[in-house]
């Protein structure tokens, strides 16, 4: 069983549901927001051990934003981040050339939507033993 | 747009123009020499040679002049390729002028050959220029008769050929300049009004097309924000259905357990679907490639990792051989690998248990080729081209893999034509087929 808290944040609901449940199903403690301020109001409520973030959300930005703000803040930039993508490669947001580039695309890692329950499973596992 | 022609169509009939005179000086010799020395009539034979070899130094002068003027990627304005075009065909005139006047004046049939200049001009300049060039001729040719039979030029007669006082019967100059001057300008009128008809469809043509053009852009981004907005719905469907199956909240009975499985397997259907869609538009709409130099062959090697499983459970062999000398290329890798494992994911899937799919990787040229071949089904002779086209599926493909996008060569073909490459398809003798596609290349030899 998995052990640790994870903050998601994602605009559509169903695919947060769909995660929670497996997440919660694994053992491990799952808060939700839908959008980046109640993802930081969540994030004041509580310190999660891993944020699970999407991409696009309200503008098609505002995952990238929120990871980079996150990255600059003395108190959250230890927290690995798991960026969800609907969009691969191809869409002028080239994963390829930056995701070296800390600064720019400041996650450990990404994963392509929609995410089978083992590949979740076992990025989150992943990610949580690094740390 | 006052000509027919395009500038750099201009600029080859301008070479063309160069080509004929040379034909025209062979022809001049040749005609001089056969009538003068074969046929015994009575000409200037030295003069004409002389034109002959004037006439050669003029037109190399003329070519170093207009290689100069186009040399490598250097386009010269429209107006000094018309001006360049203009000054050959009035040249051209006053040369036939004085060769006629010193081969029998009106008495020489050879000055029907004012003719084709007006043509040239015709279909090569502007309608006022046309008629310019046939004032000019009417003057020359009309100018010369005249004086010559009037006196004040001296007449070089084709006796044996001609009647002798020909040239100052003045009912038959007036009749033959007649004649002779509104055939020049009916050509003139004829040619320039089918030219100018044929630009104004070549424009209607041209404005059609960058409508359509147009219309395929808004086309291209409409399916993009469709498909990308069905591939969120389809991912939370799928992410649902997924808790489902997993039994994460609950269990299942055999029943809804086949219920939701297949409803599972037809979302992940669509998916993909979407996903290729998505992929193939968004490479119409954007088409720039990222291109870096990557070696081809850790790219096959890795294609071919990704298939080994799939062909293993069928039992189909997987060979290759890649050209030692063949490495690095330019181009994007993740494009290339994609195509290459989509085309040996397509050939596994068409080839029967037992069969064997060959990939070949070889220099063609400056280019390189690789070789996809299968002992499958082959391709209907008919299908070989169509299939390459957005949604076309084969008939025998459809029979034997109910479900395909019909999308994956269409994205190889893509891909493969932005990296300046061909793609096609080939039935083998021996049943099979072969999908053979190149990409230009910059060699990396192994020892430099």
């Amino acid at each position: 069983m998995g052990q640790g808290s994870i903050l998601i944040i994602d605009d559509d609901p169903d695919i947060t549901e769909a995660m929670t449940v497996i997440l919660a199903n694994r053992g491990y403690e799952v808060r939700s927001a839908q959008d980046g301020s109640e993802g930081m109001d969540r994030l004041k409520e509580a310190k999660p051990d891993l944020i699970i973030l999407d991409v696009m959300m309200r503008t098609s930005q505002e995952g990238f934003e929120l990871s980079r703000e996150l990255k600059h803040n003395e108190k959250y930039k230890d927290i690995p981040i798991l960026m969800l993508t609907g969009v691969k490669q191809k869409t002028g947001l080239d994963f390829k050339a930056d995701a070296g580039d800390e600064a720019w695309l400041p996650v450990e890692e990404y994963l392509d939507k929609p995410v089978r329950p083992d590949v979740l499973l076992a990025k989150v596992e992943d990610l949580l033993s690094r740390s | 747009m006052e000509n027919l022609l395009t500038s750099p169509s201009l600029i080859q009939r301008a070479y063309w123009l160069i080509r004929l005179r040379w034909v025209a000086i062979a022809t001049l010799a040749a005609a001089t020499f056969v009538s003068h020395e074969l046929m015994g009539v009575s000409l200037s034979a030295s003069a004409l040679y002389a034109f002959a070899v004037i006439l050669l130094l003029y037109n190399f002068v003329l070519y170093d002049l207009l290689r100069y003027w186009t040399w490598g990627d250097k386009q010269p304005s429209p107006t000094r390729i018309t001006g360049i075009v203009t000054f050959q065909i009035s040249a051209d005139l006053l040369i036939l002028t004085t060769i006629i006047h010193f081969s029998g004046g009106i008495e020489n049939p050879f000055s029907f050959f004012f003719v084709f200049h007006m043509i040239i001009a015709s279909t090569l300049c502007s309608k006022r220029q046309s008629y310019l060039q046939a004032t000019l001729a009417a003057v020359l040719f009309g100018g010369l008769v005249i004086l010559e039979g009037t006196g004040p030029l001296p007449h070089y007669g084709l006796a044996n050929f001609a009647g002798h006082d020909l040239y100052r019967n003045s009912t038959f100059i007036f009749g033959f300049l007649f004649v002779f001057i509104v055939t020049l300008y009916l050509v003139v009128y004829m040619t320039t009004s089918i030219s100018e008809q044929l630009r104004l469809q070549q424009e209607s043509l041209e404005k059609a097309n960058v409508q359509l053009e147009e219309k395929d852009q808004v086309k291209n981004e409409y399916v993009l924000r469709v498909t990308h907005d069905i591939k969120g719905h389809l991912a939370a469907v799928q992410s649902c259905l997924d808790v489902v199956l997993d039994e994460m909240v609950g269990p299942l009975n055999e029943r809804q357990k086949d219920m939701v499985g297949r409803a599972h397997h037809r979302t992940t259907k669509c998916m993909e679907f979407v996903t290729a869609l998505l992929k193939l538009t968004r490479m119409k709409l954007t088409g720039r490639l990222e291109i870096e130099r990557f070696s081809l062959r850790n790219c096959v090697l890795s294609a071919l990792a990704l298939v080994q499983n799939r062909a293993q459970s069928k039992s189909i062999t997987l060979n290759h051989h890649i050209d030692p000398a063949i490495d690095f290329i330019d181009g994007e890798a993740v494009l290339i690998e994609e195509t290459l494992t989509n085309m040996l994911l397509n050939a596994v899937k068409y080839t029967p248990a037992g069969g064997s799919v060959g990939l070949d990787v070889k220099r063609d040229g400056t280019f390189v080729q690789v070789r996809i071949s299968d002992t499958g089904i082959g391709v209907p002779p008919a299908d070989l081209t169509r299939i390459f086209e957005e949604f076309y599926r084969a008939d025998n493909a459809r029979a034997t893999e109910r479900e395909g996008t019909g999308l994956g060569l269409a994205f190889a073909k893509q891909v493969v034509e932005r990296h300046g490459g061909q793609i096609w398809a080939e039935n083998n003798p021996t049943g099979g087929s072969t999908f053979i596609f190149t990409l230009p290349s910059h060699f990396n030899e192994p020892d430099s």
